[in-house]
């Protein structure tokens, strides 16, 4: 039994540092005193200050996270409704249009999307397509793991709950949503982290003149990626986990509660 | 009755909000100009230039062939030039705006690409050439101003495990038909399994294949020779000196002549501004502006009037600023039909798996 224990925390910790260990480089590396990166030179903060006036890299920080932000809530929105769905009807075509984007190859869909965005819909390109185009591939994932969620529970619950005299509306509210909350929550995550660090389908479905970051920072290549890229990483990692910390928060806050109410 | 003119000849151009027309639009590599030329030339034209990123010809073909609109100035790679000239999607320039086009070195212009420079105006280029570890190749006794130091076993020896080259089909098997004495456009199939054979001798001797790693492995000596851009040599020296190393980093063109890249400023056919666009194009052109890119990157300047502006020091690199006669002997890449293309895949794959 000991012996297990051991393999098992063993186990853990190098899944931990193969996950940790590169991200803390690349924290560690943004006060790094050399332009090229490559070694250890000393500290500095000038790329944080550099970062400060760079007003394109902010903007395209900022409408990175507008757009994460818009489509993961509409993702997460419709995925569930999705996943609720094909959980509850024996649907045939829904199945397939929901998943299809999770597996299709990024640059087929950042085309066709572009294709069907000038040539269909006539719109012009900006923050609204590219919002719509994460939206498109987010769905399927919200949708997979809210069903995934969803045929593990009790179907006797929500029976329980009409039965009790509650409206389907009533029953969604009190009873399912709750239930699949950490589906959600994770779907919803799942998106903000996808839409985020997307560059193929950003790169065809954005329009002229705004900066993305995933974009800045891709195209730095041909010339070279300074510590700045670093440096905004870093901040990036930092909002996450707050983010993610005040999910759990309310995850926990919502779990006692429930707790309370159940006994 | 100005304004009503502008009404009539383009009612889609009076739709759009007075903030936006002074907007330029241009889709570019990043970095690939500098923030204290854009500054002066927003404000000489009292405007905004807008910036969008691409960081492959081919991504950028991609997307204005599905239809994206609105970039009013690209700046292609010669042959990524070509397609857009065939494919009709560039307005021709109107060179009575352009009077600084006189500064452009003639042996740039009129090229296989553009003849007589209907569309395209040279902003920049680079070369792929050597780089290396000056030190150690003196210390060892090696050639630097020959592509045998990458292909012959007899310098391999010395440096064996310490040498990259580039990981593109076109790039080595450029270099390979180069060393041979063959153009690097050469359609002849048996010169390019001899310079695949050539290729297949060198590989045991090479560290790997390598697009952007070898500039950090040269600047911290891990590497001793690497084949490729100019504009990459220039940072790993500039790194090298910076954080104090032992050794500096030295970069030369081959004699037996190289890959020229160049880009240019070119218009494209949706852009709302062409007025603007030709303004830009003809600041670009002055000596000051094209020369803080060379000061920013080391890249090649096709600009005769911007060597005063340029450090003293890059000026006098030969590898950045080619004499008459090694200018002679660069080429650029064509694209190749669909047979040469099936072809270097074939003897690719055989480098790769050999």
């Amino acid at each position: 039994m000991k012996r297990n224990n051991t393999w098992l925390w063993s186990a853990a910790a190098l899944v931990y540092a193969f996950l940790y260990i590169p991200l803390a480089i690349v924290v560690v590396y943004s006060f790094n005193d050399s332009r090229l990166n490559a070694e250890w030179v000393g500290f500095t903060l000038s790329w944080y200050k550099a970062l400060f006036n760079n007003a394109e890299m902010l903007t395209a920080a900022g409408n990175s996270l507008i757009i994460a932000l818009s489509a993961s809530f509409s993702a997460t929105v419709l995925g569930t409704m999705a996943g609720l769905a094909i959980h509850r009807y024996n649907l045939k075509v829904l199945p397939v249009l929901v998943f299809t984007p999770v597996a299709m190859p990024e640059i087929l869909l950042g085309v066709s999307l572009l294709l069907f965005f000038l040539q269909v819909l006539n719109l012009t390109l900006g923050m609204v397509s590219i919002i719509i185009a994460h939206t498109t591939f987010c769905i399927g994932f919200v949708a997979i793991i809210v069903r995934a969620r969803l045929q593990d529970m009790d179907e006797s619950l929500f029976e329980a709950a009409r039965d009790l005299g509650a409206s389907p509306w009533q029953t969604f509210r009190l009873v399912t949503l709750p239930l699949i909350m950490p589906a959600v929550v994770a779907g919803a995550l799942m998106s903000f982290t996808l839409s985020i660090d997307d560059f193929v389908i950003t790169f065809f479905t954005k329009g002229v003149g705004e900066p993305i970051l995933p974009i800045q920072i891709y195209t730095m290549i041909k010339v070279a990626v300074t510590p700045e890229v670093n440096a905004i990483s870093t901040l990036l990692m930092l909002l996450t986990l707050v983010m993610i910390i005040i999910a759990a928060k309310l995850d926990a806050h919502a779990s006692s509660r429930d707790a309370k109410t159940s006994s | 009755m100005l304004f009503m003119a502008g009404c009539t000849r383009s009612d889609e151009r009076a739709a759009i909000p007075n903030k936006d027309r002074n907007v330029l639009h241009l889709f570019n590599w990043n970095n690939y100009i500098s923030t204290e030329t854009i500054r002066r030339f927003e404000k000489s034209c009292d405007c905004r230039l807008s910036q969008d990123y691409y960081s492959d010809n081919e991504e950028m073909l991609a997307k204005l062939a599905a239809g994206a609109s609105g970039y009013d100035l690209i700046v292609p790679t010669s042959n990524a030039m070509d397609t857009l000239i065939r494919q009709g999607a560039l307005k021709p320039l109107d060179k009575s705006l352009l009077p600084n086009l006189k500064n452009i070195d003639p042996s740039y212009l009129d090229t296989p690409f553009d003849p007589g420079n209907k569309y395209s105006v040279p902003y920049a280029y680079t070369i792929s050439l050597l780089g290396f570890n000056q030190e150690k190749i003196k210390e060892l006794g090696l050639p630097t101003d020959t592509w045998a130091i990458i292909f012959e076993p007899r310098y391999l020896e010395k440096i064996k495990g310490r040498v990259t080259v580039l990981d593109s089909q076109r790039e080595l098997m450029a270099a390979a038909l180069k060393y041979l004495g063959y153009s690097i456009n050469d359609a002849d199939e048996k010169h390019w399994k001899e310079a695949a054979d050539l290729i297949v001798r060198a590989k045991p001797y090479w560290a790997a294949f390598s697009n952007t790693s070898y500039i950090k492995e040269l600047a911290t000596g891990n590497l001793w020779v690497a084949h490729g851009y100019s504009n990459d040599m220039f940072q790993a020296a500039l790194d090298a000196k910076k954080t104090g190393r032992s050794f500096t980093i030295g970069y030369s063109t081959p004699n037996e002549g190289a890959v020229l890249a160049l880009d240019s400023m070119v218009l494209h056919r949706s852009g709302k501004s062409p007025d603007l666009a030709h303004q830009f194009v003809n600041f670009m052109l002055e000596g000051k502006n094209s020369a803080d890119l060379t000061n920013l990157l080391g890249s090649g300047n096709p600009n005769t009037e911007a060597m005063q502006y340029v450090q003293p020091e890059i000026a006098a690199n030969k590898a950045i600023f080619p004499s008459r006669e090694s200018l002679a002997r660069l080429e650029m890449l064509r694209d190749l039909d669909r047979k040469q293309r099936r072809l270097l895949s074939r003897l690719w794959t055989e480098i790769k798996l050999r």
